[in-house]
C-alpha cells in the first residue's frame, strides 16, 4: 500500500505549506486530492517482478541501454525525451519527474544537451539515486576517433559511432557493477552491440569513402555534424550555430553560397528538428548563380526516428544519416543502407 | 578586415562593390526585403507608439503560440502532414489576432491600461501555447521537434517568396494608411473628435490592429520574433523626438526602418560572423541613441545645452547688476546729483548681493574678464569695463522694466516683484523689451531707468534658498 | 493518475513563486510597466552570454548573477529613457530590452556559436523537475526552487512593509511624494530592483512562462475587485496561489480525460490566471457587468 502512504505524505506536506500561508483553497484542493487517492488503477506503481528501473534521458542512450540488457530479467528501461523531441527544447513533464523518482540508475548524455535538466541530474548525483554522464565519461575515457577534435560545449558525441562503441563500455561498467548478478550477460550482450557498431562504423567510413573527395562537404541547417565529421573525414558548415536563437551572418551564407559553387556540391542537407529555410535560401543563391544543388534527405540531428521503426534505434538512425549523405554527396552506397534495412 | 595587405584590400574593395550594388542572390533579397519591412514597420509603429502600444507585436507573437499547437494537433490526429506551414500559419494567426481582440476588449471595458491588457494577453496565451504544446506532443506520430521555433525566420534565410510577401504587405500598409490618415491621426490624438466624425474608435483600432498583425505574421517568418519587435518600435521611437506632426513622423519612422535595415543587411554582408537581425537591431538602436541624444527639438543634448546657455546668461545678467545696484547705491550715498558712474567695488559686497559661493562668484567674474566686461584688479576689486557698464546699465534697466511692469499691470506686490522679474527677464529679447516700454510709457510709468521698487540690500533669504 | 509528494512540492514552489511575484507586480500594474517580466526574459541573454564568455562554462554562479544584472540593467535603463527622454514606456522597455537580446547574440555568435546558451536550455528552470534538487538549511530539506520562492516572498514582503508609505505614495502620488520628503525616484529604483532580482531568480527556479503570468495577472485581476492598495497587495498573492493550484490540477486532469499523459504545469498555471482574471473581467464589480458605470483611474484608498 505505498501508493496511499504516498498520498498521506503529499496531504500532509500540502496542509503544512498550505497553513503556512493561510491558502483558501485548502478545502477544495483536500478534495481533489482525496479523491485522486481514491481513483482506483489509474498508478504506475505495478511493482510485479521488476527488479530496478534505469532511466535514460534520450533515445541514443535508451537503445543501446535496451540492447545491453536484453535477456537480463526484471529490468525496465524508460527513455524520457521521446523520439520527434529536441532535447534542446525539451520541456520537463511530470512523468520525467515520476521515472526519475522511480529510477534506480539515471543515464543522460552530459555535456549539456539536456539543458537545465542536465544540471539537476549532475546536481543530485551520487545520492540516493545514481547518475551517469555518458558522453562525459567517454570524453574522459578518450580512445576514439575524434577525440582529438573533442570541442568544449558542443554534446553531438554519438555522431561519431567510435565514440558511441567507448559510451556503450561506460554502460556496461555501471550496469555490470549494479547487477552483478548479469555481468556475464551485460558483458556479452556489450561486446555483441560493440561488434555490430564497430561494422556500422566501418561501413560509414566506406560510405563517405565512396564520396568524390571535393565533394566531402556536410552543410546542414545548424552546426551538430562536427563529430560526425571529424571521424569520417567530411568537412562540416552548419548554416546557423548551435543554439536555436543563434542565426548566421548573410556574409557567411554568401561564403557558403560560393563554396558550394565553386565546388559543384550537389546536396545540401536540412534536418528533422530545424525549419529547412536555412537550406532552401542557399540553394536559391545556388540556383542564382547557375549550380542546381539538391536538398538532400532530412537527417537526424538531435533526435531518432519514431519508436518502433529502423530509424528509431542507434544504428539505424546512424544509417539513415550515412546512406542519404552518402548517396546524395555522389558517394555508392547500397540502395537500403548497411543492413538493408533502411526503407528507400 | 580593413587589412593593409594591398591584394586583400582589393578583395576587400570588390566584396563592398559586390554588396552595395547588390549583385548577389541572397544579399539583393536581404537588403531589399529588410530594409522594406523596416519601412512598413515603422510607419504602423509611429500610430502604435502613439496608441501606447508599442509592444504589441510582441503580445501578438507570444499569442501565436496554442494557435500554432492547435493546428499542428489537428493536422496531426487527422494524418495530415503536421508541419505544413500554411496550416500553421492560419492557426498561428487565428488566436493570435484573437488575443488582440480581446486585449482590446479588456482595455475598453476595465480600468486597466493597455500595458497590462498586453502583459495578460501575451503571458496567459503563452502558457496555454505551453500547455498545448505539452499535450499535442504526446499525440502518437506527433513529430514536433522544433515546433516552438518553426515560425521564426532569419533575415540571413530569406527566400524569394519571402520578398514579395513583404512587397505586398508593405504596399497594403502604405495604402491603408495613406486612405485612412486622418482617420488614424485622431485614434492617436483625439478620439472624442474621431467619434464626433462618426467613426468607430473600435473600428479604427482594429484596422490599426489588423496592420499590426499583418506586419508581425509576414515578418515573423521572414525575420524572426526579435527583429518584429525591434522594427515596430525602434524606428518610431527614434522618429518622434525629430518632430512633433505625425506625417512627418510616420516619414521619419519610415526612413529610419529602412535605413536600419540597409545598414545592418549590408553589415552582415560585409563582415563575417555578424547575425544580419541582431545587427540591424543594432543599428536601429544606434539612431535612437543619436535621436534621444541629439534631435533638436526634443533630445537630450540640445535640452541640456539649451539650459546650460540660459543658466550662463542668467548668471552674467545677475552679476552685471549686481555691480551696477552696488554704483547705483554708492552713487545714493555720495548725493543725488551725480549720476552712476563706473568705479571699483569690492568682491565682498558683491558677495552679499546674492546666494552665490566665493568660488561661484570667482568663476562668474572670470567669465565676465574673459568677454571684456569687467576687470578684476588686486585685493578682490573688480571694474567694469567701458562696454560692461553699458551692459550693465541695459541689463538693470531691462530688469527694472520689467518689474515696473509687474507692479503696475499685473498688480505683484514691490515685495516680491524682485523675484518674479528675476523669473522672466533674462528671455526678454530686444523686441519685448520695446513693447515694454510702449506699454509702460502708454500708462506713464515711463522713467529713463526707473529706480527700483523695493529697497536695495544683501541677497534676502529667499533668494538665497532659490539659487542654492 | 495518482497525487505524489512531488506534486505537493511543485504546488507549494508555485505557490511561493507566485505570492512572491504578486507583491511587486502590483506596483508594475500601477505604474504601467506590465511588460517588464516579458521584456526581461528576452533581455538575460547578453548576461549569459558575459558570463559563458567570462567563466567558460553554462553551470557557474555567474551566469544568474550576469542574468540578474542584464534584468535589473533592463528595467533601469528602460526606465531611465522613458524619463529622459519622454518616450512611452512600453515603447522604452521594447527598445532595451530588443538591443540587449541584439548584443547578447551578437556575442555568442562571433564567440561562443557551438554551445547551445539559449536562455530556456541554459538559465530557465523547470518547475517540474524542481521536486528533484533539494537543498537543505536548518534542519529543514526542502527543494532548492521552495528555498528561492520563500525568500523572494520573504524578502519582497519585508520591503513593501518597510516603505509602504512611500511606496504607495510614489506609486499614486509622485509630486505629493516629493513634497512629503521622500524621493519617488528612489523608491522607484527600489521597486525596479525589486522586480529584477524577483523575475530573474523566479526564471531559474520555475522558469519564465509562469512567473510572467504571475508578476501581471493576478494583481491585474484583483485590482477589477478592489480599489485599496493594501487588499489588494493581499488578494494578488492569494490569486497567485490560486492559480498555482488550479494550474497544477488542470495541466494533470484535463489531458487526462482524453486519455494523454500530463502537459505543462507552469503552462497551464500562467493560463489559469488567465481564467481567474476572466472571471473577475465577467463578473466583478468592475468589469463588464460594472461597465456602464464611468471609467475611473485607480486611486488609493478611495
Amino acid at each position: 500500500m505505498k501508493r496511499i502512504s504516498r498520498c498521506g505524505i503529499g496531504l500532509l506536506s500540502f496542509w503544512v505549506g498550505a497553513q503556512r500561508r493561510g491558502l483558501v483553497a485548502v478545502a477544495l484542493g483536500g478534495a481533489v486530492f482525496a479523491g485522486s487517492c481514491a481513483a482506483p488503477g489509474s498508478g504506475g506503481d505495478e511493482e510485479g517482478g521488476v527488479r530496478y528501473e534505469v532511466v535514460a534521458t534520450v533515445g541514443m542512450l535508451a537503445d543501446p541501454l535496451r540492447e545491453i540488457l536484453s535477456g537480463v530479467e526484471g529490468v525496465v528501461v524508460t527513455q524520457l525525451i521521446g523520439e520527434g523531441v529536441d532535447p534542446h527544447g525539451h520541456t520537463p513533464t511530470r512523468q520525467d519527474v515520476i521515472a526519475l523518482q522511480r529510477a534506480n540508475l539515471v543515464f543522460y548524455n552530459g555535456l549539456l544537451l539536456e539543458g537545465r535538466m542536465g544540471d539537476v541530474l549532475a546536481r543530485t548525483g551520487g545520492g540516493s539515486r545514481p547518475t551517469y554522464a555518458v558522453a562525459e565519461e567517454v570524453v574522459g575515457r578518450g580512445g576514439w576517433r575524434g577525440a582529438e577534435r573533442f570541442r568544449e560545449g558542443d554534446p553531438h558525441l554519438w555522431m561519431d559511432v567510435s565514440a558511441w562503441v567507448v559510451a556503450v563500455d561506460v554502460l556496461a561498467d555501471v550496469l555490470a557493477g549494479f547487477d552483478p548478478d548479469h555481468e556475464e550477460t551485460i558483458r556479452g550482450n556489450a561486446r555483441e552491440y560493440q561488434e555490430g557498431l564497430s561494422d556500422l562504423d566501418a561501413y560509414a567510413r566506406t560510405a563517405v569513402g565512396s564520396i568524390p573527395e571535393a565533394q566531402r562537404v556536410l552543410i546542414t541547417a545548424h552546426d551538430a555534424f562536427h563529430y560526425f565529421g571529424a571521424a569520417y573525414g567530411l568537412e562540416v558548415h552548419g548554416i546557423q550555430g548551435v543554439s536555436t536563437e543563434s542565426e548566421s551572418g548573410l556574409r557567411d551564407l554568401e561564403a557558403l553560397v560560393s563554396m558550394v559553387v565553386e565546388r559543384r556540391i550537389p546536396a545540401v542537407f536540412p534536418e528533422t528538428s530545424v525549419s529547412d529555410r536555412s537550406v532552401r535560401a542557399l540553394q536559391e543563391g545556388a540556383r542564382a548563380r547557375g549550380h542546381e544543388v539538391v536538398i538532400g534527405g532530412r537527417l537526424f540531428s538531435d533526435s531518432m526516428g519514431q519508436p518502433g521503426t529502423y530509424s528509431g534505434t542507434y544504428v539505424g538512425m546512424i544509417d539513415h544519416n550515412v546512406t542519404i549523405i552518402a548517396r546524395a554527396l555522389g558517394g555508392d552506397v547500397p540502395e537500403r543502407g548497411f543492413q538493408g534495412r533502411l526503407e528507400p | 578586415m580593413w587589412s593593409h595587405d594591398p591584394q586583400v584590400s582589393a578583395g576587400e574593395l570588390s566584396l563592398l562593390w559586390e554588396v552595395l550594388t547588390l549583385r548577389t542572390h541572397n544579399t539583393r533579397l536581404v537588403v531589399l526585403a529588410t530594409s522594406l519591412l523596416g519601412a512598413a514597420s515603422g510607419v504602423v509603429g509611429s500610430f502604435l507608439l502613439l496608441r501606447k502600444r508599442a509592444l504589441m507585436g510582441d503580445a501578438l507573437a507570444h499569442a501565436t503560440l496554442p494557435g500554432l499547437g492547435i493546428a499542428f494537433g489537428v493536422m496531426t490526429y487527422f494524418g495530415m502532414n503536421a508541419r505544413s506551414l500554411p496550416g500553421l500559419l492560419s492557426g498561428a494567426v487565428v488566436t493570435g489576432v484573437l488575443g488582440l481582440l480581446l486585449m482590446l476588449a479588456i482595455t475598453r471595458t476595465t480600468r486597466l491600461g493597455d500595458d497590462v491588457a498586453m502583459a495578460i494577453v501575451l503571458s496567459v496565451f503563452f502558457g496555454f501555447g505551453v500547455a498545448v504544446m505539452g499535450v499535442v506532443k504526446a499525440l502518437p506520430g506527433a513529430a514536433a521537434a522544433g515546433l516552438d521555433a518553426f515560425l521564426y525566420g532569419r533575415p540571413a534565410s530569406m527566400l524569394a517568396g519571402d520578398l514579395v510577401w513583404i512587397g505586398g504587405g508593405a504596399a497594403l500598409v502604405l495604402v491603408a494608411v495613406f486612405l485612412l490618415f486622418k482617420e488614424l491621426a485622431a485614434l492617436c490624438f483625439d478620439e472624442a473628435f474621431l467619434e464626433a466624425q462618426g467613426f468607430s474608435s473600435w473600428w479604427m483600432d482594429v484596422v490599426l490592429l489588423a496592420l499590426v498583425a499583418l506586419v508581425t505574421v509576414i515578418g515573423l517568418q521572414a525575420v524572426g520574433l526579435v527583429l518584429v519587435i525591434a522594427y515596430l518600435i525602434i524606428p518610431a521611437a527614434a522618429a518622434r523626438f525629430w518632430t512633433q506632426s505625425l506625417p512627418r513622423m510616420t516619414l521619419v519612422a519610415a526612413a529610419v526602418g529602412a535605413a536600419s535595415g540597409w545598414a545592418g543587411a549590408t553589415a552582415s554582408a560585409l563582415l563575417p560572423r555578424m547575425p544580419a537581425g541582431a545587427v540591424i537591431v543594432l543599428v536601429a538602436s544606434g539612431f535612437f541613441a543619436v535621436s534621444l541624444l541629439m534631435a533638436p527639438a526634443r533630445g537630450l543634448l540640445p535640452r541640456l545645452w539649451r539650459a546650460r546657455v540660459l543658466r550662463q546668461r542668467v548668471r552674467h545678467q545677475h552679476v552685471l547688476r549686481a555691480v551696477y545696484e552696488i554704483l547705483e547705491q554708492a552713487v545714493r550715498k555720495d548725493g543725488p546729483a551725480q549720476g552712476v558712474a563706473n568705479r571699483s567695488c569690492s568682491f565682498a559686497d558683491l558677495l552679499v548681493k546674492r546666494s552665490w559661493t566665493p568660488r561661484q562668484l570667482r568663476r562668474i567674474l572670470a567669465r565676465e574678464a574673459g568677454q571684456g566686461h569687467l576687470q578684476r584688479r588686486s585685493g578682490g576689486e573688480v571694474r567694469l569695463s567701458e562696454a560692461g557698464f553699458g551692459e550693465a546699465a541695459r541689463v538693470t534697466r531691462n530688469h527694472r522694466l520689467w518689474e515696473a511692469y509687474l507692479v503696475t499691470h499685473a498688480d505683484i506686490a514691490p515685495s516680491h516683484v524682485d523675484r518674479d522679474a528675476d523669473m522672466v527677464e533674462h528671455i526678454l529679447d530686444a523686441e519685448m523689451v520695446a513693447r515694454l516700454e510702449e506699454t509702460l510709457r502708454a500708462g506713464q510709468a515711463w522713467v529713463p531707468l526707473p529706480p527700483s521698487p523695493h529697497p536695495m540690500g544683501p541677497a534676502d533669504r529667499d533668494r538665497r534658498d532659490k539659487d542654492s | 493518475m495518482s497525487w505524489h509528494v512531488f506534486d505537493t512540492w511543485i504546488v507549494v514552489i508555485a505557490a511561493l513563486t507566485a505570492a512572491a511575484c504578486a507583491l511587486p507586480g502590483t506596483f508594475l500594474v500601477l505604474r504601467r510597466m506590465s511588460m517588464m517580466g516579458d521584456a526581461i526574459s528576452h533581455a538575460v541573454l547578453p548576461g549569459i552570454a558575459a558570463a559563458f564568455l567570462l567563466a567558460g562554462t553554462r553551470t557557474s554562479p555567474l551566469l544568474f548573477l550576469f542574468a540578474a544584472v542584464a534584468g535589473v540593467l533592463t528595467a533601469l535603463a528602460s526606465d531611465w529613457i522613458s524619463r529622459i527622454g519622454g518616450v512611452e514606456r512600453g515603447a522604452a522597455m521594447g527598445v532595451v530590452f530588443t538591443t540587449l537580446f541584439a548584443i547578447g547574440l551578437l556575442m555568442i555568435v562571433r564567440a561562443a556559436d557551438h554551445v547551445d546558451l539559449d536562455p530556456s536550455c541554459v538559465l530557465f528552470g523547470a518547475i517540474e523537475l524542481a521536486p528533484l534538487d533539494m537543498y537543505e538549511w536548518a534542519g529543514v530539506t526542502a527543494p532548492r526552487a521552495a528555498w528561492v520562492g520563500a525568500a523572494a516572498l520573504v524578502g519582497n514582503a519585508l520591503l513593501l512593509g518597510l516603505f509602504y508609505k512611500e511606496m504607495r505614495l510614489a506609486a499614486f502620488d509622485p509630486g505629493l511624494a516629493e513634497t512629503l520628503g521622500f524621493s519617488p525616484g528612489r523608491m522607484h529604483f527600489l521597486l525596479m530592483v525589486m522586480v529584477a532580482v524577483t523575475t530573474v531568480a523566479a526564471f531559474e527556479a520555475v522558469g519564465s512562462i509562469m512567473v510572467i503570468a504571475m508578476l501581471v495577472v493576478p494583481p491585474a485581476t484583483t485590482l477589477l475587485l478592489t480599489r485599496r492598495l493594501w487588499v489588494a497587495l493581499v488578494v494578488a498573492p492569494a490569486l497567485g496561489i490560486l492559480s498555482a493550484l488550479l494550474g497544477h490540477l488542470g495541466a494533470l486532469w484535463i489531458p487526462h480525460s482524453f486519455g494523454l499523459p500530463p502537459t505543462s504545469s507552469s503552462g497551464m498555471m500562467a493560463a489559469c490566471t488567465g481564467l481567474l482574471f476572466t472571471l473577475a473581467w465577467l463578473f466583478g464589480p468592475a468589469g463588464l457587468s460594472g461597465m456602464r458605470r464611468k471609467r475611473q483611474p485607480m486611486t488609493p484608498e478611495a
